[in-house]
């Protein structure tokens, strides 16, 4: 930073653009009206410069850390600084020009000062709908990014200042639920206009220059950490190698592998030798995946710190085109946050030797997201359920994994109330615990639980379930000595039949018929005989480990009637 | 038989303020907390203050012994049961991950183990329908092990009991038969709003904390009838009114945040005075800073409360009426720190009591607030607590020499940095309940309480254009001042989604005058006295949407028109749009009642003559302002109409006031110190 600048307006300048992602996000959440936005919390907002770098962002969604850059470079590049206008709202949902998926779309709105382009003021939100082959807009079995509904390639949504109708009338055209879908239009504008007054305020108090400066200082300031923390860690080379258990299309393992270098403050992934594009739709593109990796690095840099560009400045990716991590037109990317969690996982797996502080043992992973759509009898208007579910985290130097606790992909964001699904949906929530069941993660530290949640439809006209669960057969990876975790997967109870999938296109559902997801626990960490006694017995009291699941797995005895400790049984059992 | 007492027990202090209904003449009592025995400390109060507790005609307290139950994990073994397939939900909580890069991220565990957690079977609809009937047998193994393992206290929280309580109801009666002595909380009982999680919370923490309450208020009641006092004692909930001991027992949880609500009632009363409904409230402590705003002379409540949320960590959700407080840690004892990329950070970590700032020369050795406020010449250490306690100003530069050599910066600017930083934090706060909710501050007065309160306040009052500041006498007991004047207080909400096209003034009209009835009935249950009243407000959307704006009712016949087009409005001044025409859901309803508020005592009139000399003058840096020689004066010599311009510096033993260069003070009757900002 230049001498000539105060440097404490320049701190407190930070802060506030750090305070006007949160609002915009505050607006966004309170306004939508799809429950996937103001339940779930699957949206991101944020500031980014002129050269498309992001200097403030909300807590939200960890998969959108990466993508805000790449998005507003790709409208850069299209209309260039100057052919923006003051008023204008672009909108981009395109995967390969950064984006995530079809269903993600991005409002971006440029800030002008004097006539020039001085920030961006940004908005993601997932729109429940946006067309396609399926209500949902996202088929598991989807083989071109055609069936994953419109595409909105940065078009101009408010052309200085006035809405397009054309453009507006031709995405309502084309999706299944246009007000859900032009609500969260108008709640995307309402918080990138919130990001640009808060941003011209800053300029009316302080000065072009100093918010240009403070911009500056939040990527060095952000740059600044993360090498100091890469700094702390031991510099060296790290490997890991994973599959990912099927793409929708077909139930084939995909191999995919990873390695990492860790310099003095830098770090580098090189990720040659996954497998090629996948035919089905859990692709994703080079933008994603990005942003997959950023979350790791945010992890074992400085966790707890405002995001920004900065933080990023160390971290360096290889990836050669047209792989399962860098899809190209026309591959089906529906499902990214599959292969991304799967990324995000691996790169995880690579560096938890480097950071036992920060990273334990692997998690369910899948974000095991399940659909519900059909006609609701009572108002006779098409629904669509979307639940991504919580699950089991592994076990770690620092402890037990956490139970029921959203995927690494996801972030801030909360799963849905039972009372509140059954006011909005054609379904009784019959089931949520914990799925304690499953056994596995066993270790000095084990992994945490899943959980088993119940929709029986009722009320429900013409209606099929899907979904795309990963880890249905490849199961959590354990740290020193630990039990892998257990599998995640779908059940749909139908008459007599239960028909367990992982990945599936569409199960047609009777009224009174029962989906049931189920999700597993995370990996252990170390030898579970090494886990102390007194812990097994409370495991055994609130019932999370069974009588036998003790004794076999962490050589502890209990007497059956009492719950007591038998200490000369446990000494036989753990051999002395 | 004229006076009214009002005790606050906080961490170090238990203060007292005893009105004269007669007279208006206040009296000051304080007294250190006795944490073993908390009733002594008030006991002692009252001694302090002079005050024959047999002249007493009305005791108002406020308590941290809910809170403090809470956080230091001190309350009953409790139970929990929930509907068949749903003994987890107290675990799973909402799932979400606010330290969202943490992958090493912990939960909050839950209050009640697993094995304390029980279902029934039994099943209501979102309508209130019984789908299935409750199996009151399923309770066996319950009670069963509730008996073995000496359980105190259970919670119920069964599925859509918003819509449907009978059973919650039925489920109590059957453990209060089983279980004698142990307390049962129903959760529809507390709130009437959905989400299962969040009502499940609430409960069970209401639970959790009602044997610890039964006893505290039972031994306050004994010790204080024992002294001789024979009028009633009211307690000061969390939404800012009062209720009888006997109510403060059933539903304990509403007392969670009793102290802070006081002071904002206390705000919102001494905005009443000066005929100012609209009031920006801040009080600054030891460690952290506390902002609310008050619109139309009524502080905002909310029932999105969490304890020990933090912006890292998810929390506890209790879903009752809490004072809408927006709490940083930024006070006098917030520590300046460096951070990894090289910026200097003011807190949340504080130097506490001890060892304190550096300047306390008790061993501290970061600077914090209060060395950097020595540094500026704000604090005189020779008057720091009115001369108790000696501040010294070369242990505080040493610090911020420390910490400031290697930016090269001189501990002067280093000082002033710090200030201005933790002035831009607590404009933040101040911003997040005003601002960010849709507020203009230019239609505020900044009233500042607390140590720490009168010392940022013109700053931070100068940076929001707030229309003038006013710094209240006795600033540090603000909060007990503010529960002399609070009045009995009764919420109830109904959850229960219409659409306003299609609902009838008439049928809305029934569902608030239901409330009403229950409200007054609850409030002449528990003895309020006075003239009841009763505000009605709706929580309402656009249809589709989630989240909901809380528009006030009108007074008089229920008008759909009007209704919609307040909320309209609302929702184009908290969002910047609204969607006229849209389909507009009322979700649920909402009233208050209040029991008649306590006249405020006309003050003893300050002489209006005299022209005080300045105690002295020194060279003062005005953190953004500058460094400017200022005159010091006595707050107590100051006589009413006395006005000056600034730079100033006013002190007393509890605080430091500046009124910067380019303001101007003025002393009204009441001793408030106003600062007028141009």
């Amino acid at each position: 930073m230049e001498e000539r600048f105060d440097p404490f307006a320049v701190e407190i300048l930070k802060d506030k653009l750090a305070a006007a992602a949160d609002e915009m996000g505050v607006v966004l959440a309170r306004t939508s009206m799809s429950p996937i936005v103001y339940e779930v919390l699957d949206f991101a907002c944020g500031l980014t410069d002129a050269q498309a770098r992001v200097v403030a962002q909300t807590n939200g969604l960890t998969l959108f850390t990466g993508t805000f850059g790449p998005q507003v470079e790709s409208l850069i590049s299209d209309y260039g600084l100057d052919g923006m206008r003051e008023g204008d709202v672009f909108a981009t949902n395109v995967p390969y020009r950064g984006g995530t998926h079809t269903c993600d779309v991005c409002l971006v709105k440029p800030i002008f000062v004097d006539g020039g382009v001085i920030a961006f003021a940004v908005s993601i939100t997932h729109w429940i709908e946006i067309g396609g082959a399926v209500p949902g807009s996202i088929p598991p079995d989807a083989t071109e990014i055609f069936q994953e509904g419109l595409q909105l390639p940065g078009v101009r949504v408010y052309d200085a200042g006035h809405r397009s109708e054309a453009i507006v009338d031709l995405i309502a055209a084309n999706i299944r639920l246009p007000r859900t879908g032009l609500g969260d239009l108008n709640a995307g504008v309402a918080a990138v206009a919130i990001g640009e007054r808060r941003v011209l305020e800053a300029r009316e108090r302080y000065g072009l220059e100093l918010v240009l400066a403070s911009f500056e200082r939040v990527l060095e300031h952000g740059e600044q950490t993360a090498r100091a923390a890469l700094r702390r860690i031991p510099n060296g080379v790290y490997r890991a190698e994973d599959v990912i258990d099927g793409d929708g299309v077909s139930d084939t393992h995909l191999p995919i592998a990873v390695t990492v270098t860790l310099g003095d403050d830098w770090i580098h992934a090189d990720f040659t030798g996954c497998a090629p594009q996948a035919a089905g739709p859990v692709n994703c593109a080079t933008g994603a995946l990005l942003s997959a990796c950023k979350t790791v690095v945010r992890a074992i840099t400085a966790p707890d710190a405002r995001s920004n560009d900065g933080f990023f400045a160390p971290f360096s990716l290889t990836i050669p085109p047209g792989t399962v991590f860098s899809a190209e037109p026309p591959a089906p990317t529906g499902w990214y946050y599959e292969g991304a969690a799967f990324a995000n996982d691996l790169l995880w797996k690579a560096l938890a030797p480097a950071c036992p502080e920060r990273l334990g043992a692997g998690s369910y992973t899948s974000l095991c997201c399940s659909y519900v759509v059909g006609r609701d009898a009572e108002t006779d208007e098409l629904f669509v359920l979307a639940e991504p579910n919580v699950g089991g985290w592994g076990g770690s130097a620092l402890g037990d994994g956490e139970s029921a606790l959203i995927a690494t992909t996801d972030g801030d964001t909360y799963n849905f109330p039972a009372e509140v699904v059954e006011a909005r949906f054609p379904v009784l929530v019959e089931r949520y615990e914990l799925n304690v069941g499953a056994g596995g993660g066993a270790g000095r530290h084990r992994g945490g639980f899943g959980v088993v949640r119940e929709y029986r439809l009722r009320g429900g006209v013409d209606a099929y379930g899907y979904g795309s669960i990963g880890g249905s057969e490849r199961r959590p990876w354990a740290v020193g000595g630990g039990d892998k975790g257990t599998t995640n997967y779908l059940e749909y109870v139908r008459g007599a039949s239960v028909e367990r999938h992982g990945r599936v296109a569409r199960v047609p559902l009777a009224d009174g018929e029962l989906v049931r997801s189920i999700t597993g626990t995370g990996g252990g960490f170390g030898d579970p005989r090494e886990r102390e006694p007194e812990r097994i017995r409370e495991d055994v009291l609130d019932g999370y480990v069974s009588l036998a699941h003790a004794r076999e797995v962490y050589g502890v005895a209990l007497d059956p009637r009492t719950l007591e400790l038998d200490l000369a049984g446990t000494a036989a059992l753990r051999g002395g | 038989m004229t006076l009214r007492l009002a005790t606050d027990i906080g961490g170090t202090f238990t203060d007292l303020v005893a009105f004269d209904e007669e007279t208006g003449a206040l009296t000051i009592g304080k007294a250190s907390t006795t944490p073993a025995d908390l009733p002594q400390g008030v006991l002692d109060a009252v001694t302090a203050a002079g005050v024959s507790l047999g002249e007493v005609a009305e005791l108002v307290h406020g308590t941290t012994v809910v809170i403090n139950a809470l956080t230091e994990r001190r309350g009953a073994r409790t139970a929990l049961v929930t509907t068949e397939g749903f003994r987890d939900v107290l675990e799973i909580g909402r799932g979400n991950r606010p330290d969202m890069y943490n992958l090493v991220s912990r939960k909050p565990p839950p209050f009640v183990p697993r094995r304390h957690r029980f279902e029934v079977r039994g099943r209501v609809d979102r309508h209130g329908a019984v789908l299935r009937p409750l199996e009151l047998d399923d309770l066996e193994p319950a009670v069963e092990a509730c008996r073995r393992d000496g359980v105190e206290a259970v919670a119920v929280c069964l599925l859509h009991s918003y819509a449907h309580p009978e059973h919650e109801q039925a489920v109590r009666e059957a453990l209060v038969a089983a279980l004698p002595g142990v307390p049962v909380t129903t959760s529809s009982d507390l709130t009437r709003e959905w989400r299962e999680y969040e009502r499940s919370s609430t409960a069970v923490l209401n639970a959790y904390v009602q044997p610890t309450v039964e006893r505290y208020l039972g031994a306050l009641e004994d010790r204080l009838a024992a002294g001789g006092l024979r009028a009633p004692v009211r307690i000061v909930q969390s939404n800012g009114g009062t209720t009888s001991v006997g109510a403060a027992r059933r539903t304990p949880i509403r007392l969670v945040e009793s102290g802070p609500a006081a002071g904002v009632l206390g705000a919102a009363r001494l905005g009443e005075e000066l005929g100012e409904a609209n009031v920006l409230y801040l009080d600054i402590g030891g460690t952290t800073a506390k902002c609310s705003l008050i619109e139309n002379g009524e502080p905002k409540t909310t029932t999105e409360y969490r304890i020990e949320w933090r912006p890292d960590y998810a929390g506890y959700p209790i879903m009752v009426p809490v004072v809408d407080i927006v709490e940083i840690g930024a006070g006098g004892g917030s520590i300046a720190w460096l951070d990894d990329g090289g910026s200097v950070r003011v807190g949340p970590r504080s130097a506490a009591a001890e060892p304190g700032p550096a300047c306390y020369g008790r061993g501290g050795e970061s600077p914090t607030v209060t060395d950097a406020k020595l540094a500026a010449s704000v604090l005189d250490p020779e008057y720091f607590l009115g001369g108790r306690l000696r501040l010294h100003p070369r242990l505080a530069e040493e610090a911020l020499r420390r910490l400031g050599a290697p930016l090269g910066l001189a501990p002067t600017e280093l000082a002033n940095g710090i200030i201005r930083l933790v002035n831009a934090n607590m404009i933040s706060a101040l911003k997040l309940v005003s601002v960010r909710r849709g507020y203009d501050p230019r239609d505020f007065v900044l009233v500042a309480a607390g140590g720490g309160g009168p010392m940022h306040a013109a700053a931070l009052g100068a940076e929001l254009q707030v229309k003038r500041v006013v710094i209240p006498p006795h600033s540090g007991v603000f909060s007990a001042w503010g529960m002399g004047l609070s009045e009995a207080r009764v919420d109830a909400a109904q959850t229960r989604v219409l659409v306003t096209s299609g609902s009838s003034p008439e049928e809305l009209d029934a569902v608030f005058a239901r409330l009403e009835r229950e409200v007054t009935d609850a409030l002449v249950a528990e003895g309020a006295a006075g003239s009841l009243r009763c505000e009605r407000s709706a929580d309402m959307r656009y249809r589709g949407q989630e989240h909901a704006v809380r528009v006030p009712l009108r007074p008089g016949p229920v008008s759909v028109a009007a209704i919609e087009a307040d909320f309209h409005a609302l929702h184009r001044q908290k969002y910047t749009f609204d969607l006229e025409g849209d389909p507009v859901e009322i979700v649920t309803c909402h009233v208050s009642g209040f029991g008649g508020r306590a006249l405020l005592p006309a003050p003893p009139t300050r002489s209006r003559t005299g022209r005080p000399t300045p105690k002295g003058r020194r060279r003062v840096d005005f953190d953004a302002d500058g460094v400017h020689e200022a005159a010091v004066h006595d707050r107590d010599a100051l006589p009413a109409g006395f006005r000056a311009p600034g730079p100033l510096v006013i002190e007393d033993e509890t605080t430091t006031a500046l009124v910067h260069p380019g303001q101007s003070l003025e002393v009204d009757a009441a001793g408030n110190l106003i600062v007028c900002l141009q």
